[in-house]
């Protein structure tokens, strides 16, 4: 029997998973990598270790699960981050860390970059928003910061190219990945000259970029042999977590969304169209050569919450942070939406869309003598949304969105997804996989393989469970909080500021 | 407050546990200078501060003590006192007498009911913190006061409570000690901290049961939070550390095959050969050689 492998190599983890034929999974495992913060701005991680973390992940499953089975691997798809920046010299050696997503060591450079007349330009080129985030914004850092490493590096990389130039030699990036660099002209799917000139360096210093569905060889021998898979397994760069995490949701049509809640966030939707936003709050990314990935990210997802239950959970009898957190959902449930005049501002990581603001910090508004831990507990849920909602609001000035489809851990939490549906006032649907991110990248192995006719077919093909549909009283309520939530945060940009100055 | 003081030798209160040096509590009146020189401690001190605020030195450590404070002392370190004198104020402590406590192991004795991995989980903790048990170790105050209260007044079944309140004791401070070097909710920066360890000494022969004991956990614990936050058992998280290291120790062509081994926590040339082969397919040297700009 034939099956398809696909690596997803995360924030924090590596996740491999099997795929039959048929889209079902026979196998998963993972490996987790830390992420070093040296400074407080920095966010690093160890491209040696996540290799091996990778290697030894995808090394065991395949022996338990696919070679004991006698399954033969006929492909093997990447996903990854977007955003990591890897400077490696002429000999390939990596000249220091990955720099990750999350790094906001370039807050300087992008505010800079902001206010010169090339933004617009560069960000009508590249759909990427100037934000330190962007490898765009960490190479004008190297190139200012540490001129003797820029100067020293021959190649700057993604975590893919990396891996992938570990396993077949060849050094290259997926147009989703590189459309995420800030470095690539969306339109013409190449690197882009202005771009680059801004940046300091030349086109050939980048990965060569391709399509997704692009095969870079095959596996060096050894990890060939090492591995067990047949010389014939083809190799597909793949695309990045949040393109496979919307081709993955199966939101294939214009009337449809896709909100991703892990850690972080994001709403999504797929379109021909690049969607051009006056005040640069959108994402552009490029899915395949005539589809795009456009959205916003939010970096108040998930972790808000699980802050929350650390500081003011109840440990006595929770045995874990898990069970913590799903004991402080059952007591948010018990208060009342709105949880009685309580908002919740998510700013704890600072904020990217809609309001691209570092400096943003949490805020609890309405406090009142009666509220108790579970109005909190809501609070938080609520404002985590409400953020989700602001985010939607934007890509509502550009499409007649319908319907949501739901993925990611917290998420798909049912009192997340039903407070969704309200928040929302739209019915919204669960991915039934998992991995939304692995769900695409074996639609895009099995589209090239020729199971699917192409990729819109692919995408068509997944199955969405439930439906949660609004509560009408609910979604009323809702909204006249959303309306103060909005205008606190306008409100607040100012002294965000002060503060930040103090 | 009770003051009192038995000596082992001279007070029939320890007839039955010649273990306990000594025990009692005591308040200091009065100043006397040069009372309080360095003494290299020779047996298993545990201090509790009821009164007043002292300044000592455990080697090179300087500790603030203050009411409630628990403070241990083990065998072989050197106490003393900067100023060279006791304050003044008031304080309880017991001495007793170990078997052993080294890296290996930790004995206490034949009237202790710790077995023996609880008691080796303990010995790391308490080898690998600092003196002072901290938060105001009431727990550990507390079972000293009713320590001594069972010696005095030796009601029915004492001399199995004494001993009992002795073990607790010592659980007690290596839990208290284990919670300061965790934050105990959250497994992830446990694990970050023990992570950062395994990297600061990667040459060294970790075992799971020191590797658990780092962090205050039992080893059977301690395996199922691991491979449940990393997906991988605590050993083999370890070996994809090591080998990640030897990776970048062999794009430096200047260092040798067998210091990369060493370094990077194999025992011989050959383990790391092995190991390294089975993983990526490549020997340490055939890798070598592709990644320094030969090919």
């Amino acid at each position: 029997m034939d099956c398809i492998i696909s690596i997803e190599l995360g924030t924090n983890a590596v996740r491999v998973y099997a795929f039959d034929l048929q889209g079902q999974i026979i196998g998963s495992a993972r490996g987790t990598y830390p992420t070093f913060h040296p400074y407080p701005d920095y966010s690093e991680q160890d491209p040696e270790q996540i290799f091996i973390t990778m290697l030894y992940v995808l090394k065991n499953l395949l022996n338990e699960k696919i070679h004991s089975k006698k399954y033969r691997v006929t492909a093997m798809c990447f996903s990854a981050s977007m955003h990591s920046l890897l400077a490696v010299d002429k000999n390939g050696a990596p000249l220091g860390n990955l720099i990750t997503w999350a790094d906001n060591r370039g807050q300087k450079e992008a505010s800079a970059l902001r206010g010169s007349p090339l933004a617009e330009e560069i960000y009508k080129a590249t759909g990427t928003p100037i934000h330190p985030m962007s490898p765009l914004v960490k190479i004008a850092w190297l190139k200012d910061q540490q001129p003797g490493v820029f100067a020293r590096t021959d190649k700057f990389m993604s975590l893919k190219s990396y891996i992938i130039q570990q396993l077949t030699g060849r050094i290259v990036l997926d147009h989703s990945l590189s459309s995420a660099t800030g470095l690539m002209d969306i339109h013409k799917r190449e690197w882009d000259p202005t771009a680059l000139g801004y940046a300091g360096i030349r086109a050939d210093q980048l990965p060569e970029t391709v399509p997704i569905n692009y095969s870079p060889g095959k596996l060096l021998n050894q990890y060939r042999v090492s591995l067990g898979v047949p010389s014939a397994m083809k190799i597909l760069v793949g695309s990045s977590d949040g393109c496979f995490a919307t081709l993955g949701a199966g939101v294939w049509d214009q009337h449809k969304a896709t909100i991703t809640i892990e850690d972080s966030a994001a709403v999504r939707v797929i379109g021909k169209d690049v969607l051009s936003d006056g005040k640069r709050r959108l994402f552009n990314y490029v899915l395949d050569d005539t589809h795009y990935v456009s959205g916003g990210p939010s970096n108040s997802g998930g972790v808000v919450f699980e802050w929350f239950a650390k500081q003011f959970g109840d440990f006595r009898n929770a045995f874990d942070l898990e069970t913590c957190m799903e004991d402080l959902i059952k007591e948010a449930a018990m208060a009342d939406p709105g949880a009685e005049r309580l908002l919740f501002l998510p700013y704890l990581l600072g904020e990217r869309a809609p309001i691209w603001n570092a400096q943003a910090r949490g805020v609890f508004f309405g406090v009142n003598i009666n509220h108790e831990r579970k109005h909190f507990a809501r609070a938080v849920i609520e404002g985590i949304l409400y953020e989700m909602y602001s985010i939607e609001r934007m890509l509502l000035e550009h499409r007649n969105i319908k319907e949501i489809s739901v993925n990611g851990s917290f998420a798909s939490i049912p009192f997340c997804t039903q407070l969704i549906a309200d928040i929302f006032n739209l019915p919204v649907r669960v991915s039934a996989n998992a991995s939304s991110v692995s769900m695409g990248a074996y639609l895009l192995a099995a589209t090239d393989i020729g199971v699917y006719k192409n990729i819109e077919e692919a995408s068509r093909s997944v199955s969405l469970a439930e439906t949660y549909r609004p509560n009408v009283r609910n979604s009323k309520v809702y909204a006249g909080y959303f309306s103060v939530f909005e205008n606190l945060t306008g409100k607040l940009a100012d002294d965000f500021e002060a503060l930040a100055n103090l | 407050m009770n003051l009192f003081e038995l000596q082992q030798g001279s007070s029939r209160e320890l007839q039955l546990f010649p273990h306990i040096v000594s025990t009692g509590c005591k308040k200091n009146n009065a100043i006397h200078l040069e009372s309080f020189r360095e003494t290299a401690v020779d047996f298993f001190r545990i201090y509790n501060i009821i009164d007043g605020k002292y300044e000592w030195r455990v080697d090179e450590e300087d500790l603030h003590l203050y009411p409630g404070d628990t403070v241990l002392i083990l065998p072989g370190r050197k106490l003393s006192s900067p100023k060279g004198f006791l304050e003044i104020g008031a304080l309880a402590w017991i001495h007793f007498e170990i078997d052993c406590l080294d890296h290996a192991k930790f004995v206490p004795g034949r009237w202790s009911s710790l077995n023996e991995s609880e008691c080796y989980t303990i010995g790391r903790i308490l080898l690998l913190n600092r003196s002072l048990a901290p938060s105001k170790a009431c727990e550990a105050s507390r079972i000293l006061a009713a320590l001594q209260s069972e010696l005095l007044n030796q009601g029915i079944a004492f001399h199995t409570r004494v001993n009992q309140l002795l073990d607790e004791l010592l659980v007690a401070i290596a839990r208290e000690l284990a919670k300061e070097a965790n934050p105990g909710r959250d497994f992830s920066k446990v694990f970050f901290q023990l992570e950062k360890k395994l990297r600061d000494n990667l040459a060294r022969q970790w075992s799971v049961e020191e590797m658990a004991a780092t962090v205050g956990m039992g080893t059977t614990l301690f395996n199922v939070r691991v491979k449940s936050y990393t997906g991988f058992t605590p050993t083999n998280y370890l070996i994809n550390l090591r080998i990640a290291e030897a990776i970048k120790l062999l794009r430096k062509p200047e260092l040798n095959l067998t210091d990369i081994a060493l370094d990077t926590g194999f025992c011989s040339s050959q383990h790391f050969s092995t190991t390294f082969k089975k993983l990526t397919g490549y020997t340490p040297s055939e890798f070598r050689k592709r990644n320094t700009g030969d090919t």
